[in-house]
């Protein structure tokens, strides 16, 4: 495990979660600090975004403690919420705003005054190459443009922790590397970043940590390093695949291609 | 984005809502935001046209604009309010029309406010109280509600001040206010019991009937409103019932027979004035509580729906085989089938102009002064009317060419087709089997039952008459892919093109009729308009290439 800086600014204990009768989270105990690269990795329905929405305040109803910042948002003040970025998977935005608009209201609920939030955000996007369109509505924009506006609006208020979900998605090559050394540098002055994806090459380059989630469980925590060495396979694909007992790819490809063989 | 009047008259009452624990600069802020986006809820088209899309000078609201139609629609209803001082009558019909008109609109216009699953991944990951976003969204489901029930009421009020003076003008106020809480109410509630009851989809279904069934009424609403003349003119005695408790619009008319009339004023009347007050105020206390779970369950509007099933898979594909001559027209035609039953937009544009198609026939029966006794005496050629049944296949041909998911029509250029003949012929045939057909034939059976089965040989004529004209009106107006353009695209004025197909679906009937006046005419003609369809089904969509 990489340096542990101070008081952590995450602390999940024993956290469950069912929506009825099923069973999401089957207590899941984590602490994240300062200057982590997290990445929190799992097959679909493990139950990643639960625990994402759940310190943001989005779903209720768990079980177990929460802390961020400290704040437990089941207390309902909303406070914690100014030291947090998100982008979520989707790329939901009030897309008929132009990327101006957009992106000045969100540093506004944010906190920062129309002009502050403004001229933020004209300066970022013009970094990101996207100076042309600061007045274009959102809706026209590319998937890469969007993206680049999202995690515009997640860094505004330049927050202390950032919950990423695929945030490299429609990324050009170039724009993801930028974006990839981008989150280095914020980890190195102390941010915590939560980093969810399914591009396991990334997630093994970019985490200072890695935390992989299966049935609602951590089945392995720690550095690439020190899972290869548990699980003795090279890469981080292998080491998912065999950690979430997923050792059937071979056939299955194989069963697909002949039936498209058929015609 | 610019400053709204709207919102500057809520600024008077900034320190109401920060009592109540609201952040105003940030409710405000929001608001502002989504008034912004209402303006420019009219999509945008492609990125063709990114150029004039910056910082677009026309930002008034698509919704304030289509206001006046509610205005003339409470014009017509405040004849009620002439008719004289039968209040309970009157006035709870009154009420019934624009609690109708409000609910309706409610639903149809605003479940995007309601229903917006973006403010959860937007607004609640901020640093905003959950209390503001809920006041944000009230006061904007409030905002439009305002200037829609002002526009349905400006005129009753006018009428009601003047003849029956400045009480019943207050109460009228008092009792409007009232039932909108109820609409806002019952309308949050309908959509809790779907989503609890079903998914997303089904809510999505709903509304979009809902808004199918508005835009017919309001159509059609006219034709029934200008006529009410004659149902007010006698003279009704009330007498209670227990199912007038369910009838909020007679709670409001029971308000202004006691107030009004207290003379009249029987226990009933009282405990359904009272009613009329007590209901909204405790339902709007239940909504309060409610509106949590209500945000919950938006999140399955997110989700996947549950399997569809695959319901009458096989009877379509029976048909395609029995009425497409290749594999790939019967494949464009269960694709057509499909979308014309699934697509909302679709619908939306379409359902409303076939409910036209189905009551035009009638409209021009019953403008004349037709006995109805008189049309089963044989002679009578009024049955040839049912030509009318067709006057909407042009617009609805023509839109064919438009979807909401107009850029999958990638599809068409990339699979292996030597030309678009089977697409425009599947399409064509889907649209009238699926859309026409059953139309024409409910059309066919009341047709029959007024003017005797003699008619059925006439009829089958006219639907042959009828498929004839659709395939002009293809050839005329539809040389666009299926389903390929926006919907915004289309041109709005309606072309000399569409005249020209009015003008040839009356010279199809006149020569029907023409052909009536000399022996075997009819069968003459028919035997003609057959062959010319044949030859149409094969010649025309070749040419359209």
């Amino acid at each position: 495990m990489t340096k542990l800086s101070g008081e952590p600014v995450i602390r999940l204990v024993d956290l469950q979660m069912s929506y009825g009768s099923k069973q999401v989270l089957n207590g899941v105990d984590l602490e994240v600090y300062p200057g982590q690269i997290i990445g929190y990795i799992g097959p679909n329905g493990a139950g990643k975004s639960t625990t994402v929405k759940i310190m943001l305040g989005l779903v209720e109803g768990y079980r177990g403690e929460v802390h961020v910042f400290g704040q437990d948002p089941k207390e309902g003040g909303v406070d914690y919420k100014k030291r947090i970025g998100y982008v979520p998977e989707i790329a939901e935005m009030y897309d008929t705003l132009t990327a101006c608009e957009y992106l000045t209201f969100i540093g506004e609920l944010y906190g920062l005054t129309a002009d502050e939030a403004e001229s933020k955000a004209r300066r970022m996007l013009h970094v990101f190459g996207l100076e042309d369109v600061f007045h274009s509505r959102i809706s026209t924009f590319s998937k890469g443009m969007r993206q680049k506006v999202l995690l515009t609006s997640s860094l505004l208020h330049n927050p202390d922790v950032l919950f990423l979900d695929e945030p490299l998605s429609g990324l050009d090559a170039n724009s993801v590397m930028v974006v990839k050394e981008m989150l280095a540098l914020l980890a190195e002055q102390g941010k915590a970043i939560f980093y969810s994806s399914h591009i396991m090459d990334v997630v093994e380059k970019i985490s200072s940590r890695i935390v992989l989630l299966d049935g609602g469980r951590i089945m392995a925590d720690g550095s690439f390093e020190e899972l290869k060495e548990r699980s003795q396979e090279g890469s981080l694909e292998q080491i998912f695949n065999q950690m979430t007992g997923f050792n059937d790819h071979e056939d299955i490809a194989a069963r697909l291609v002949s039936i498209v063989q058929e015609v | 984005m610019r400053e709204m009047r709207t919102l500057r008259v809520l600024d008077r009452f900034a320190g109401l809502f920060e009592r109540m624990g609201v952040n105003y600069t940030v409710m405000r802020r929001i608001l502002q935001v989504k008034l912004t986006m209402d303006a420019r809820r009219v999509p945008i088209l492609s990125n063709r046209s990114k150029k004039n899309q910056k910082d677009t000078p026309d930002e008034s609201n698509q919704f304030l604009r289509s206001l006046w139609l509610y205005v003339l629609f409470g014009g017509f209803s405040s004849t009620l309010l002439l008719a004289g001082d039968n209040y309970i009558f009157h006035t709870s019909l009154l009420f019934g029309i624009m609690m109708f008109m409000i609910m309706t609109s409610m639903i149809s216009d605003f479940s995007t406010v309601l229903l917006d699953i973006r403010d959860r991944n937007i607004l609640a990951t901020k640093p905003v109280n959950r209390r503001t976003i809920t006041m944000a969204k009230t006061m904007h489901i409030f905002i439009y509600l305002f200037f829609l029930t002002g526009a349905i009421a400006i005129i009753p009020l006018v009428v009601g001040l003047a003849k029956h003076g400045i009480l019943f003008f207050l109460i009228f106020l008092l009792e409007l206010l009232l039932m909108n809480l109820l609409i806002v109410v019952l309308t949050a509630l309908l959509y809790l019991t779907v989503l609890r009851l079903f998914d997303g989809e089904k809510l999505k279904d709903i509304i979009n009937y809902v808004q199918i069934g508005l835009t017919i009424t309001i159509t059609i609403g006219y034709q029934v409103l200008i006529r009410l003349f004659d149902i007010t003119a006698m003279d009704v005695t009330f007498k209670p019932a227990w199912w007038q408790v369910l009838l909020p619009p007679i709670w409001t008319g029971s308000a202004f027979q006691v107030l009004l009339q207290p003379g009249t004023a029987t226990n009933a009347f009282v405990l359904l004035a009272v009613l009329s007050v007590v209901v909204p105020l405790i339902a709007f206390l239940a909504y309060l509580r409610l509106m949590p779970a209500l945000e919950r369950n938006l999140q399955k509007l997110a989700e996947p729906g549950s399997h569809s099933g695959s319901k009458g898979g096989g009877v379509v594909r029976r048909m395609a085989r029995l009425i497409c001559s290749t594999p790939q027209e019967r494949a464009f035609f269960r694709f057509a089938w499909t979308m014309l039953g699934t697509e909302r937009d679709f619908k939306l544009k379409v359902y409303p102009t076939l409910g036209f198609s189905i009551i035009f026939p009638f409209i021009f029966l019953f403008s004349g002064n037709f006995e109805l006794e008189n049309l089963g005496s044989g002679g009578s050629r009024m049955y040839l009317l049912i030509y009318f049944s067709g006057m909407m296949l042009p617009t609805i041909i023509k839109m064919l060419g438009y979807s909401s998911q107009y850029k999958a029509a990638w599809i068409y250029h990339t699979a292996p087709l030597e030309n678009m003949n089977p697409v425009y012929k599947g399409t064509l045939l889907a649209c009238l089997i699926r859309l026409m057909l059953p139309l024409f034939i409910l059309e066919a059976i009341v047709f029959t039952v007024l003017f005797g089965a003699g008619i059925l040989p006439e009829l089958i004529i006219v639907g042959v008459a009828l498929q004839f004209y659709a395939i002009i009106s293809f050839l005329i107006m539809g040389k666009a892919l299926p389903f390929s353009a926006p919907f915004e695209s289309m041109q709005q004025s309606a072309s000399v093109r569409i005249l020209g197909l009015l003008l040839l679906l009356g010279v199809l009937a006149l020569l029907h009729l023409a052909a009536l006046q000399i022996p075997y005419g009819g069968i003459i003609y028919g035997v003609l308009l057959i062959a010319a369809t044949w030859v149409g089904w094969r010649k025309a969509f070749a040419v359209a290439n």
